[in-house]
């Protein structure tokens, strides 16, 4: 973390985060006094380089706060008087957000998998084995011979013999593991195991299909959330909702050689996964893309453009500050 | 058409502020370490240009 303050009438600070930052040089594009320079992107995204991924020359930076507030994913933060401009009236605002329907939610960790940022975490409890089958089981100590037949056949381990002494033996079975499928039953060789399931029998009486679900919490941290949108796209119960900062495409130039495999410099910076090699060529997928433009900068051959048509930013009061942002989505 | 080097600039390997990046940026091994030097195997280069787009002393460049 690296802060800028200045003190007068008010006091001013600009935080830079880098572990937030995700090197996409939106502020270096934005700062009005060009004191925003990128560091060397992809050597500090690769780890070949240990550096913050933007520098900021506090001597020619003037405190102005633009550069936090269009950062996408807050990497920098503006206060003035020790209050963040996200919390004042007078600044602009972001319409981006990831959330999770907690009570759609299934709890399948889809999307805790597929979160290139580690922003999910699911705790679940899983249903008791015992709430979602029926029946009995018993072994007869005196007919078993302690073959351990029944013990290596068993699918979910729920049958141990034991040596108990010298010569005897017990064989006990772990009713929380069984349920029920009379594979020991049958294989049993001197009909020692007696056991019934009753599962289908009693399953509309005796089974309660409310204990039958899996319970648990879901935290979405926003502070790594990135809005990239494969939690929304993983989603199979549709619980995840995503809005990104910036609306457009991306477009590769058509006379650009890509040189795939031996580069994958814009999948090594994209911070969304959205970048693959396809047979030697990169692809983005736009489901997964926010429009950074992390990628764009690093391309050596310079054949990424994003095209960025709107951004989710509101209340931007001064009109000065308006032209500016308007750069992001006219490029110029 | 493969890189070249311009060895005043690039200095040798101890003093680059990258302790060699555009070696370790290179995976196609056509920038090795000889001798504290970088050297360019041409014939593995496959023109990616991330070491001349990423050499701290800008002392990659490309024939024309």
């Amino acid at each position: 973390m690296k802060s800028i303050t200045r003190e007068g009438d008010e006091n001013r600070s600009l935080t830079h985060n880098n572990d937030k930052c995700i090197g996409c040089g939106i502020c270096t594009s934005i700062c009005p006094t060009k004191s925003i320079k990128n560091g060397p992107i992809l050597p500090i995204a690769r780890g070949l380089v240990d550096m913050d991924y933007i520098n900021i020359n506090k001597n020619s930076c003037c405190l102005c706060g633009l550069c936090a507030s269009v950062c996408p994913v807050d990497a920098l933060e503006f206060k003035i008087d020790d209050k963040n401009i996200k919390e004042m009236d007078t600044y602009p605002k972001w319409d981006k957000d990831a959330k999770i329907d907690t009570e759609a939610c299934v709890h399948c960790k889809a999307c805790e998998t597929a979160c290139p940022q580690d922003a999910i975490k699911v705790a679940r409890t899983l249903p008791r084995r015992e709430d979602l089958v029926l029946g009995e089981i018993e072994v007869d100590q005196d007919k078993c011979i302690n073959c351990k037949i029944c013990e290596e056949l068993c699918p979910g381990d729920a049958i141990t013999v034991k040596q108990t002494g010298r010569e005897t033996y017990e064989t006990v079975v772990d009713e929380d593991k069984c349920v029920y499928c009379l594979v020991c039953k049958r294989a049993c060789p001197t009909d020692a195991i007696k056991a019934v399931c009753s599962s289908c029998v009693y399953q509309d009486t005796k089974l309660d299909p409310e204990k039958f679900k899996t319970s648990g919490n879901i935290v979405l941290n926003p502070d790594s959330c990135v809005n990239c949108g494969w939690c929304e796209e993983i989603c199979p119960v549709d619980a995840a909702k995503v809005t990104k900062p910036f609306e457009g495409e991306v477009i590769f130039d058509e006379e650009m050689v890509c040189k795939g495999d031996s580069c994958h410099a814009c999948l090594d910076v994209c911070p969304c996964n959205a970048v693959s090699i396809t047979e030697g060529h990169s692809e983005i997928d736009k489901r997964f893309c926010i429009l950074c433009g992390a990628c764009a900068n690093v391309c050596p051959q310079k054949g990424i453009q994003i095209k960025r048509t709107k951004i989710n930013l509101d209340n931007i009061r001064s009109k000065s500050w308006q032209n500016r942002i308007s750069s992001l989505t006219t490029g110029k | 058409m493969p890189v070249i080097i311009d060895t005043e600039k690039c200095g040798k390997i101890e003093n680059c502020p990258g302790e060699g990046l555009c070696i370790k940026l290179c995976e196609e091994d056509a920038l090795i370490e000889e001798a504290g030097d970088v050297v360019i195997i041409s014939e593995n280069c496959n023109d990616c240009e991330l070491c001349i787009m990423n050499c701290p002393n800008q002392a990659i460049s490309k024939v024309d």
